[in-house]
């Protein structure tokens, strides 16, 4: 069986070898545009979903803006980058879990940091190595991405909704603290 | 002729990586070079129920098992994947 491999870190917006930083951070999500940038695979949406209700319901987030990557293997093109910087102030991305999507959700994540939009990445725990290399890679090496518990694609909607409480809060400490600030 | 005297060492680097690899259905296997024997090759190959698209990118790949066998006194020769794209 032949097997095509998708080579994510070929972006054509940040060369491997710079150094990545992190987006200025809001002090809050009060009133903020969230991005929700779903990666097709199963349960990534209804994660991201779970995440953003609570980002509304605890965190005043002002607007969910969902979106999805139709290609979760491949860097995300250029029209929905130039979207997401236009209609949010801070994007979410997963959920990465698997070996070539994880990778693809870091290396997503510091190409929006790079042209300053807040992100922050959710990837499961089983593939923290491939978030961390891909991390390397793209020269963000401390990239802070955020694990999950692997899996999710077989969760129902009452484990989706407790793994969304915890992820939330998360979620918004990245998207609203510097690097250098963050508590380990 | 190879010298695998350091291949528990080995199978240990690599094992969480095998680990990985087996969520998206591959397999990951290695063996000594022939050209260097302090190098290895990695080989991955597709199960019946692999994931075509999740196969982690090679530089990616590459970059996981050469700091891994960076604890051992072997280092990343090639890494032979299913199919080259």
């Amino acid at each position: 069986m032949g097997v095509g491999i998708i080579d994510p870190t070929r972006s054509g917006a940040t060369p491997a070898a710079s150094r990545a930083s992190d987006a200025p951070r809001p002090d809050s999500l009060h009133g903020l545009r969230v991005g929700l940038l779903e990666n097709g695979k199963r349960n990534a949406a209804a994660v991201l979903d779970a995440v953003g209700a609570e980002l509304s319901g605890r965190h005043g987030a002002e607007q969910l803006v969902p979106r999805t990557k139709h290609q979760f293997a491949m860097p995300l093109p250029d029209e929905l980058v130039e979207e997401l910087t236009g209609i949010c102030d801070v994007v979410v991305i997963g959920v990465g879990d698997c070996g070539s999507c994880s990778a693809s959700a870091v290396a997503d994540g510091i190409r929006l940091e790079n042209i300053g939009l807040p992100t922050a990445v959710i990837c499961t725990d089983a593939f923290a190595q491939t978030s961390a290399a891909m991390a390397e890679l793209q020269g963000d090496p401390e990239h802070p991405y955020l694990l999950t518990e692997h899996p999710i694609a077989n969760l129902g909607a009452g484990s989706i909704a407790a793994r969304a409480g915890d992820l939330a809060d998360r979620v918004a400490r990245r998207l609203t603290t510097a690097r250098a600030a963050e508590v380990a | 002729m190879s010298d695998t005297s350091d291949a528990p060492a080995v199978d240990n680097a690599l094992q969480k990586f095998r680990d990985m690899l087996a969520k998206d259905g591959y397999d990951l296997s290695w063996a000594p070079s022939s050209a260097d024997a302090g190098n290895v090759v990695v080989r991955i190959e597709a199960g019946p129920d692999a994931c075509e698209d999740c196969l982690v990118p090679q530089p990616v790949m590459e970059s996981i098992m050469s700091q891994a066998l960076a604890e051992t006194s072997y280092g990343l020769e090639r890494v032979e994947l299913p199919a080259e794209h």
